[in-house]
């Protein structure tokens, strides 16, 4: 399965790319998405996850992060979640924390389940394209 | 299940038990790496400790003893005079009684893990109910005691977890054997009654995750899931990462959730991989309500 470059609108918020990949920027505090998804199902998906953000992300305890860390013998003191993958057998659902931009997630969807990887390294590419274009 | 729940402590789990057993064992979570010594508990009773890990737990409103559980896991039951002669010479000889008992070939290995493993629990479950609070810890450099007979603060409170239904817990540590790769240790949790969030009812050998961390690990794990059926009703594994390297992989199947500590990258993506073919292939099934709200 080949990459293509993804369709981004002009603000490089929501696109879908060859994979199925839906994509879309969203804050975490509110769960609001940065504009409006494409109307498909996939949208729709969109929206969903992203009104769990506040939830996923607001209801872990960052010490008990820290603890685990150090207690494997990592030294990194990140205690909050980077990235969050959802599977069912139809669809994988990613949230990408933004580290350049504090506050916001890029979320993706897509119905290949069975293609993690690929859609996991799609994800950081649009990751990263959209560190470029902000 | 009656095989299995001989090897379970007698007592009663309740909602106030779990909670002052966690509280118990969290105070040895929080001693230092390699606490080895004895924790005392007043005239309640004692727990030895090597490397912060469970030897020996005594409580002094315990009715059942050792040789009394390794005689009764045997069929027919070990002959009283065949114990009681190697427990005479384990007085003269110093030697631990339990291995002596492995030596002479009476019990198993495992026989003898899972004995101690229930008169831990017991005495740990005791001291909980008698709501004993520790108040000395005595170092000692080291102890006479075999590192594959020690337990860790969360294998006791799966133990207790497991009371809930025995039958499941077993099939849940089966799960966690089968699944798990290295470089990952992990826990399944089941919601009960017993307990206002998630009930850890079985952890694998190497898990040594601290108890009030591995209860709120599971605790977001059922709210990750709660909250992923909202938008895909059949979620049914989630992979999280943070720092440079460590992942939770987390995954349900039926009733029972599984959460997996990863300490690499790597080790995650070997878990993530082999949950996604199982979730393509429908072996991984999420929840169904009635489940839930079991």
């Amino acid at each position: 399965m080949s990459f293509q470059p993804s369709q981004r609108t002009p603000s490089g918020e929501i696109a879908i790319n060859a994979l199925e990949i839906a994509y879309a920027v969203a804050r975490i505090r509110t769960g609001a998405l940065v504009e409006e998804p494409v109307a498909n199902e996939l949208g729709a998906l969109l929206e969903g996850l992203a009104a769990t953000l506040p939830d996923l992300f607001g209801t872990v305890d960052p010490s008990c992060l820290e603890r685990l860390s150090d207690r494997s013998g990592g030294s990194e003191g990140a205690g909050t979640f980077a990235e969050i993958l959802v599977i069912s057998p139809k669809h994988t659902h990613v949230i990408q924390r933004l580290a350049q931009r504090p506050g916001f997630a890029l979320l993706a969807v897509s119905p290949a389940s069975g293609s993690i990887g690929l859609v996991l390294t799609a994800v950081r590419n649009q990751s990263e394209r959209l560190v470029v274009g902000s | 299940m009656g095989e299995s729940s001989r090897l379970l402590p007698s007592i009663h789990a309740g909602p106030g038990l779990i909670a002052s057993v966690l509280r118990l064992l969290a105070f040895i979570d929080e001693l230092p790496a390699g606490a080895t010594g004895v924790l005392r508990f007043g005239e309640e009773g004692i727990i030895l400790l090597d490397s912060r890990k469970i030897c020996w737990a005594v409580a002094r409103t315990m009715r059942i003893r050792l040789t009394d559980i390794l005689r009764n896991q045997s069929t027919p039951p070990l002959a009283r005079e065949a114990v009681e002669d190697i427990y005479r010479k384990c007085k003269v000889n110093g030697r631990p009684m339990g291995e002596s008992l492995v030596a002479s070939g009476l019990v198993s290995e495992l026989g003898l893990r899972a004995a101690l493993f229930k008169h831990n629990g017991e005495a740990i479950a005791q001291l909980a109910r008698a709501n004993a609070t520790p108040d000395h810890f005595t170092a000692h450099a080291r102890t006479s005691y075999d590192p594959k007979y020690s337990f860790s603060p969360c294998e006791v409170l799966a133990t207790l977890g497991s009371l809930d239904d025995p039958a499941r817990a077993t099939a849940a540590q089966l799960e966690l054997g089968t699944t798990l790769v290295q470089e990952c240790s992990g826990a399944a949790f089941a919601r009960s009654d017993s307990v206002s969030g998630a009930l850890v009812i079985a952890v694998d050998r190497s898990c040594d995750v601290p108890v009030q961390d591995l209860v709120e690990l599971c605790n977001w794990v059922s709210g990750l899931f709660d909250v992923a059926r909202t938008f895909d009703p059949s979620a049914c594994a989630a992979r999280a990462t943070w720092g440079g390297r460590m992942a939770l992989v987390t995954w349900r199947v039926k009733e029972v959730g599984y959460v997996s500590v990863c300490s690499s990258r790597a080790a995650a993506a070997r878990l993530v991989s082999q949950l996604g073919q199982r979730a393509a292939g429908g072996s991984l099934m999420p929840p169904r309500p009635r489940d839930v709200s079991a």
